[in-house]
């Protein structure tokens, strides 16, 4: 391996690491409690539409959530530097 | 994480040259930044969404009161987190 080879590596083996693993339990926590609040003996249809949209609110609550917080952060930094 | 450090032990790091270490220092730590973002993230989307989802699920989409709990919810956690620190200084005294 050269050089160029070793970093390329590197770099890839770190970006796949990124955190966003944690995500898929993060949703499934809150969307269980939201959609499944009295488990029966199998997922409801009803159950499952619910769960399908909150995933996709999960998600879109998470990019508007990383957005405000760096604003904010370009902001605080702004007034202190 | 243990996985990463198992494969970049099978990485010769000697045979990096100075320029590409250079770069390498550079992403490095701007994957880091992005990861500590990231985590954070986490945390306040988990806190928000108690605070800004409190009914039923209706439709997949934001509508404009649920973007701006959002935003609000992050900008006071915000405000308290620097208040905190504020204090918690000023107790130190």
């Amino acid at each position: 391996m050269d050089s160029a080879s070793v970093k390329q590596a590197v770099m890839q083996q770190v970006s796949s690491e990124a955190n966003m693993a944690n995500v898929r339990l993060l949703i499934e926590e809150n969307c269980f409690q939201k959609c499944v609040p009295k488990p029966g003996s199998s997922l409801s249809s009803s159950e499952q539409s619910c769960a399908t949209s909150c995933m996709e609110k999960y998600m879109a609550a998470w990019n508007k959530v990383n957005s405000s917080y760096i604003d904010r952060l370009r902001q605080e930094q702004g007034v202190q530097m | 994480m243990n996985s990463t450090q198992a494969a970049i032990e099978n990485v010769d790091l000697d045979k990096l040259n100075d320029a590409d270490k250079g770069e390498l220092r550079q992403f490095l730590n701007t994957q880091q930044q992005r990861s500590q973002i990231q985590s954070q993230t986490h945390q306040l989307t988990q806190v928000c969404w108690t605070k800004c989802f409190t009914g039923n699920v209706s439709g997949s989409k934001l509508d404009k009161t649920e973007e701006g709990c959002l935003a609000n919810c992050v900008n006071r956690f915000m405000d308290l987190n620097l208040l905190t620190v504020k204090h918690l200084n000023s107790m130190r005294h």
